[in-house]
Order: structure tokens, then sequence, then C-alpha cells
């Protein structure tokens, strides 16, 4: 997943659950269908839609009410990597799936390689134009199509405007002024920090490194090519080492109590986020409103503009076994571009629309609530233009999961024992190449 | 007539014995028995896919090599030791702290002892998931004035980091369990009779050997129950890991077996190897709770 990072509560809930793993199949079991064929007005096809979007039940309410011959049902369900998927894929497995769900473009090859998704190409595949290229191509394979996406997570970088101001600090365009400023606002204030070192938080280092210019998986004939430890990352490895190493960022998990603190009283006074992450920042610090800006990613060459994304995005998929993949995949497409639920979308963040032409969408074009809050700034503006910016030759491996997983576990390691970043990032590598192999899949 | 008789009186035991009997044997069979069986098959089992790993993967019986794998994983390994390593710490510390507490308020000379009895139990009542997260609070310096009034007077520890985090962990179960298991010793000290305290006691015994010759030797089975229940208990250890990871980088997703196999199982897609470690787990919880009732079950062996 990459749009909503995991939140802590959803974590404590899959914990719950877990003491009944036997529930999980049970649970599926409520996603009913009726049998396939058109729905009428008197009889519309019903379906289920899951997903952890907070008040995406907007969007399916207009869905519902634009339509009379299929009926949609919201079941809302944990976050994808803390047991959403887990949940998806059981139920796949038991052979009563929702027909929609919500998964990251990192998780498309996961469901994949389980055989968890339904060929949607004769639905949607000459809608290919409606979308950003690369997005659209997230969900494709060989010639079949798989998902519709909905939304991405071009990254920018959120900072207290008013905190650089009184230091007398320019805004930091390149890594180098980056590491400057670091230093200048940690002597400002002994419990003051330019950002926090999420260590918790694959998607934000993946993002780092494909903004260094790493690469990590490509595809040569029928192997996977993996660049984990390859010269780009390490040496983004080695710039955040030299921050760690002189005490310029505080080691701390985002969205942890700590990291919300921080943010509310300005001891943490940037951070490097997704789009979405306004709706984020706004909730969490609403006192702080009208004192923050959003700037795009420092370079590491001056001049250029090469951004990223927070793992890629979110998209729709149609699961297997669904008993109504047209009527779901006409959810799927219309959920992810008509221009009423893309404006919904993007105002309950969502993140940034994977439509190519988001001139149709309202809340992108003025939306004084948001703009208010970053001082006046159309922080809409900045995010445009790094999503034009991402680097959209990055491929999602199968066991993206395993990925994340190891690569959070490497880093925490690396830092708790103050042994060097850059072995944490081989160390990844090691563990998912030998995770591929073992699952049968070719490495070269 | 005659014949009757004995035999209605033969059926209807019977009957009752089914009766009584067919609703726990099919829960248990259904919710117990049925997932032990369903786990142990699934941990031989496989998915494999090929190529890119984009096609349609097949599910392989792969027989002990989800064993092996999860074996020969170093972490997870780490984590069996780690795991050994904190039930020596914790069991200990549980079964002192609660006797401990027991003996105090069965005393009769310690002042409020009903309050305290309420008291120490208390905590019991709060779920784990929240109280983690209290404790959670109390381990961060950012929102801990504990730790913040020590940093005040030059003090700084920090009870997440490596080498502390597994006693910030036995402090919480400590906390959680003393109480509950307290009132299972206290419940085996009312028991004894008051005649053997006062012949005691006639016969010029101190407290303290009162304690040591009457107390402890007549609760020693609930003290036994005490620790294998903490064994178990500390075996299983998961909520606590769970809860405060996300604050302190010392742990990890495979900080205990149990943590990676809900790992495995709802976070990387591979339940098989999750129902394996799962299966590892829980040997070594049979191994290690009959192996220590053995031990104090032996003849002879009653040194204490």
């Amino acid at each position: 997943m990459s749009i909503f990072p995991s939140a802590r509560r959803t974590r404590l809930l899959s914990a719950l659950a877990l003491g009944a793993v036997g529930a999980l199949a049970l649970s599926a079991c409520s996603g009913g269908s009726t049998d396939g064929g058109g729905g009428t007005a008197e009889n519309p096809t019903e379906i289920t839609f899951q997903s952890w979007v907070p008040n995406i039940d907007q969007a399916v309410d207009a869905f519902n009410e634009a339509h009379d011959d299929i009926h949609v049902t919201l079941e809302t369900i944990t976050a994808g990597p803390d047991g959403g998927y887990a949940k998806m894929l059981s139920a796949v497995q038991a052979g009563n799936p929702a027909d929609v769900a919500q998964i990251g473009y990192d998780s498309i090859p996961d469901f994949l390689v389980n055989d968890a998704l339904e060929d949607i190409t004769e639905y949607v595949g000459d809608s290919a134009d409606t979308f950003v290229p690369w997005q659209w191509e997230t969900g494709v394979f060989g010639d079949q199509v798989y998902a519709v996406p909905q939304a991405s997570g071009p990254l920018g970088q959120f900072y207290r405007k008013d905190i650089f101001d009184s230091l007398g600090l320019a805004y930091p365009t390149t890594w180098d002024e980056y590491y400057e400023a670091a230093k200048v606002i940690r002597a400002s204030d002994p419990n003051r920090y330019i950002a926090a070192f999420a260590f918790n938080q694959a998607p934000w280092m993946i993002g780092l490194a494909q903004q260094g210019g790493a690469n990590w998986f490509g595809t040569d004939g029928d192997a996977w090519v993996v660049d984990i430890d390859g010269d780009a990352t390490l040496s983004v490895a080695e710039f955040w080492q030299k921050m760690i190493d002189e005490d310029l960022v505080k080691i701390e998990a985002d969205f942890s109590s700590e990291w919300n603190a921080d943010i509310q009283n300005g001891n943490i006074v940037t951070w490097i986020s997704g789009s979405w992450a306004d709706a984020i920042l706004r909730g969490t610090a609403p006192d702080t409103a009208g004192s923050w800006a959003v700037g795009a990613m420092p370079q590491w060459v001056a001049g250029e503009n090469v951004s990223a994304t927070w793992a890629g995005g979110s998209a729709s998929v149609v699961l297997k076994g669904s008993k109504n993949p047209e009527a779901a995949a006409e959810f799927a497409l219309w959920l992810n571009s008509d221009p009423t639920s893309v404006d919904i979308l993007t105002s309950v963040g969502a993140g940034w629309p994977a439509i190519a032409d988001t001139s149709v969408v309202p809340s992108l074009q003025d939306d004084p609530e948001v703009f208010a809050f970053y001082g006046g700034q159309d922080i809409w503006d900045v995010f445009a233009e790094s999503d034009a910016a991402v680097d959209t030759s990055w491929k999602w491996p199968p066991l993206s999961s395993t990925l994340f997983a190891s690569l959070t576990d490497n880093v925490k390691a690396a830092v708790d024992a103050g042994t060097p970043l850059v072995d944490a990032y081989r160390k990844t590598q090691t563990d998912v190449v030998t995770a591929l192999e073992e699952r049968g899949i070719t490495v070269k | 007539m005659s014949t009757l008789a004995p035999r209605r009186t033969r059926r209807r035991p019977r009957a009752a014995l089914w009766a009584l009997l067919v609703p726990f044997v099919v829960m248990f069979a259904l919710f117990f028995i049925a997932p032990i069986i369903y786990a142990l098959v699934q941990s031989m089992f496989a998915t494999k896919s090929s190529g890119l790993g984009l096609g349609r993967p097949e599910t392989v019986f792969v027989f002990f090599d989800n064993y092996a794998r999860a074996l020969s994983d170093p972490a997870f390994v780490e984590s069996l030791g780690r795991l050994l390593l904190f039930s020596a710490i914790e069991v200990p510390l549980m079964v002192i702290t609660a006797l401990g507490l027991a003996l105090l308020l069965d005393s009769g000379r310690a002042w409020g002892g009903r309050f305290f009895r309420v008291l120490y139990f208390a905590p019991y009542g709060v779920p784990g998931v929240v109280a983690t997260l209290l404790w959670g609070f109390l381990y961060i310096p950012a929102t801990s004035p504990v730790l913040q009034m020590l940093e005040g007077v030059g003090i700084h520890i920090n009870p997440l980091s490596g080498d502390n985090v597994l006693f910030a962990i036995a402090n919480i179960a400590l906390w959680g369990f003393a109480g509950y298991n307290m009132i299972i010793l206290m419940s085996a000290l009312d028991a004894i009779p008051s005649e053997l305290y006062e012949a005691a006691r006639i016969d010029g015994a101190s407290a303290w050997s009162i304690i040591w010759n009457i107390k402890l030797p007549l609760v020693r089975p609930s003290v036994i129950l005490v620790t294998v229940f903490t064994l178990i208990g500390t075996l299983q250890l998961f909520v606590e890991p769970l809860v405060l990871r996300p604050l302190t980088t010392a742990i990890s997703s495979t900080f205990t077996p149990n943590l990676a196999a809900y790992n495995q199982a709802f976070a990387q897609g591979n339940p098989n190897l999750a129902a394996a470690m799962a299966v590892i787990v829980a040997l070594l919880g049979f191994a290690f709770s009959f192996g220590f009732l053995s031990l104090v079950n032996r003849k002879g062996n009653r040194a204490w």
C-alpha cells in the first residue's frame, strides 16, 4: 500500500483479529453477490467494494445515485499491509471475494502471483487514454489489464515556512542546501530537527532512493533484475548516514504519537511525503494552520527537476472469483475517472488523481480551506510539477511486501546498532533475491 | 415392567452424557482440533511461481521445507533465542513478585489488605493492547512525565533502546499479570487451615519459618500452576512488541516468533511459512510446560 501509511489503530485491529484466523474465512463470506448478468432498476446488480480510504463512502454514494442498474456496498477494511490484503487473498481462496478492492500499485504483482486478479481487459481495455500512461501501465501485464489506477503520491516537501523565515533560511532546492539548513535548524533549538528519519516507512526510503536515480527492479527477458544496493541508492544512504551521524535528523517513526507531537510543536519542521499528506498535516496539526508551505524535492544536481512517488499509488482491481466482473469493472472505471468521483477522492485525500486531464477536477483548481493552511499557496501546482517529473520506468516485482518488511527491519537494525546504512540496503538486496528465488521466480 | 425399568435408568444417563458432552466436543473439534490440523496441513504446502512470477502460481506439497526454511532463517532463530531470554527474565520475576505480594497481603499485618488486593489486581482488567499503549507513552521522552523528570535531574534512560526493550516489555507483562497471579496464590494461602499456624506458633516458629515450612510447601501446586501459565504466556509474546514496534528501532518484524508468523501471514502473504512457525512455537510451548511439570513432579523432588 502506498497512499495510506500504516495507521496504528488499524494495526491494533489486525492484532486483535489475529486471534481469530478462522474468523477471517468466515467474515470473507459476508461479501454477497448476485448472479451475473445485467442488473435493472428494479433488480440492480449488487457488488461489494473493499477500501480503507477514509470517507470514500462519499464516492460510492455518488456512484449509487448515478446508477440504478448497479448497487455498490462499501466494506471498510484494514489498510492493505496491516491485514487488508491478507483478508482479500484469503477470501479469493475461499471463493467469496469482494468484487472490487483497493490495492497499492506495489501490490498488484503480489496479487497476480497469488492468482487473485480478474482480467478486465474486455471491459476497460479501451480506456487507457483516460489515464496518465505510467499509472495505467502499472495494471497492465502482457496484453492484459488487471487494474484501474486511482491516484499516485508524487513527493513534495512540506515545511514550516514561518520557522525557515525566522531563521533566515531560504528553501533548500538541493540536498547540499538541505544539509546546511539542517545544521542551522538543529542549532536553533535543542529539541528541533529538520526532519524525522522514518525508519518504519519503506515507501519513504524507496521514494528517496528513486529520487536519487535508483531503479530497483527491471526485467530481462523472463527474469527479474534486482538492484537495491546500486550506486545511486548507496549514495542516498550515505547522505542520510551523515545526517544521522551528525544528529541532524530525529530518529523517529512517522505517524507515531511522538512524531505527531513533534509536528504539532514545531520540533520537526519538514516532511517529505506524497501529495495526500496535506490532509494528514491538516488533521494532525490544525493549530499550525497558515505556517506551512510546500516545496519541490531537493535535487542532487542543482537546476534539475527529479521527483519520485511514495511507492507508486493506489488502484482498483476486480478480485478473482467476482460473480459480476463486468459490473465490478464498470464501477472501478467510474470511481477513478468520473470527474465527480475524482473530485471527491481528491478532497478526501486519496492522492494525486491518475486521470490524464486533471483540469476537470474542481478541488485541484481552487480549495480555499487547503490553501489557507499553506498560507494561501496553491500547493497543487507543486504536486502537478512533481507528478510530471517522476521516473515512470519504476516496476514493482512480486513480493513487494517482503521488500517493505526486509527494508524496514534492516534499516531499523542498522540505526539501532549503529552499523552502516549501506549494509542495510545490501542485506535487503540479499533478502529480496532469496525470497523471490524461494518462490520459484527467476532472478538474474 | 421389571425389565423396562433398569433399561431406562441405563439409557437416561447415557443420553444426558451425550447431551452434556456433544456441545463441548463439537466446539472443541471445530475450533481447536480442526484449526490445528489445518495449520499442520498448511505448513507442508507452498505456492510456487516461475519466470517473472506474474502467471498463475501452483500449490505444491513440500513436506518439511517450511520448517527447514523457518529454522534456517537467522532472524527467526534469533527470535526464538530472544523469547527464551525473555522467559528467563519474566517467569522468575513474575512468580517471585506474585508470591511476595500474596505473602505480604496474607500476613495479616499489612495495612489496607483489601484495598491493595484490588489495587494490584486492577491492571489485569486493562486489555493488553491498551496497557501497552499506556506504557508506550511512558517510555517515550516526548510524552513521558517520568522520563522528563529524570531528564531534569540529569538521568537519561531510554527504556526502548535495544538493551532495555526486553525489560520494558517484561515490566508491562508484570504490571498486567502479577495481580492476577497474586489472587491465585492468595486463594491457596486462604485454604491453609489456621490450626497449622497455631500449632507452629505454639512450637515457637517465627513468621519466617511459618512461611518457609508451612505456607510455601502448601501453596506449591499453585506456584507450579502460576509458573506454567506464565511460561506459556511468555512464549506467546506478541501484543506488546506489536504495539511498541512503531516507537523504537529495537523491535523488528521478527522480534518474537509469533510476530514473525503474524508478519508472514498478514503482511507478506505466506500463510504456509506462518503455519510452520506457529507449529514450532506450539511445540516449544508443549516441550517447556511438560518439561517443567515433569521436572517438579518427579518423585522425591520436594526440595522446598
